[in-house]
């Protein structure tokens, strides 16, 4: 048991940076590191991971689902941030009297439209990846 | 004739005792957490076979983490959600279909 755990450990901490990143391994557990990481939130990951599940030039039906509940989280996490900016908006008019309020929540307002945008991102490269799988959906060659 | 079974608690306490003597001494020495790293193997062996699995409670976890205001109702969740599934067409089915099988067992 302790020998198999090492040998993962190893396989995990040498080998798989090397196999993953080029998608050697089988697209399942591309998937599979996926939904976890979307589990987490870690949507950087799950990008990540659909990408490589995705560089056979015909894309599974797991895939494109994995592929839209990646989106729709990122859509969801962008709402969440625009509201956060709303209500920052709000406050800045209501608090922001001082210098020090103001660029206080100037700085958060940053922070928020930062993480928007990079989600925004994640979203646009994802329904890119989604449409081209479509496309070679009605395009068989 | 029947066989005598001996359980002797002491003995299986001073096992378990010994297991985890034996894997905080091997977390300690190579630094890797043995049951949490097993459970990784295993975890992950299971996700692979039961792909489809993983996928639906997945979808059943993006429901579940749906942002809902204390003063909206099921219609703004169910709107909400319309909303945010535009051009993911075999999700939102997936969607319709869970929230179809939630209402009917409402009902039932």
């Amino acid at each position: 048991m302790v020998g198999l755990n090492s040998l993962f450990k190893l396989f995990r901490k040498t080998f798989a940076p090397k196999f993953e990143g080029r998608g050697f391994l089988p697209r399942r557990y591309y998937l599979y590191r996926a939904l976890e990481a979307l589990d987490e939130d870690d949507i950087d990951e799950a990008v990540r991971m659909i990408t490589l599940a995705g560089l056979d030039k015909k894309k599974s039906a797991r895939w494109r689902l994995v592929c839209q509940q990646v989106i729709f989280r990122c859509r969801i996490l962008v709402s969440v941030h625009e509201k956060q900016m709303d209500q920052i908006n709000t406050e800045l008019e209501i608090f922001g009297k001082t210098e020090d309020l103001r660029n206080l929540y100037l700085r958060l307002q940053e922070v928020e439209r930062k993480a928007r945008d990079i989600l925004k991102n994640y979203e646009l490269q994802l329904l890119e990846q989604l449409s081209e799988s479509t496309a070679s959906v009605a395009q068989p060659s | 004739m029947t066989q005598e079974r001996n359980l002797s608690i002491p003995g299986g306490l001073t096992g378990a005792l010994l297991g985890l003597a034996a894997e905080l001494a091997l977390e300690e020495i190579t630094g890797m957490e043995v049951v949490s790293g097993l459970l990784a193997v295993i975890g992950a062996g299971f996700g692979l076979i039961r792909i489809d699995r993983r996928i639906y409670e997945a979808t059943v976890n993006l429901v579940k983490r749906v942002p809902v205001e204390p003063t909206s109702d099921y219609r703004d969740v169910i709107q909400q959600i319309d909303e945010m599934s535009i051009e993911l067409p075999e999700l939102r089915e997936n969607f319709v279909k869970l929230i179809r099988a939630g209402m009917e067992a409402q009902r039932a």
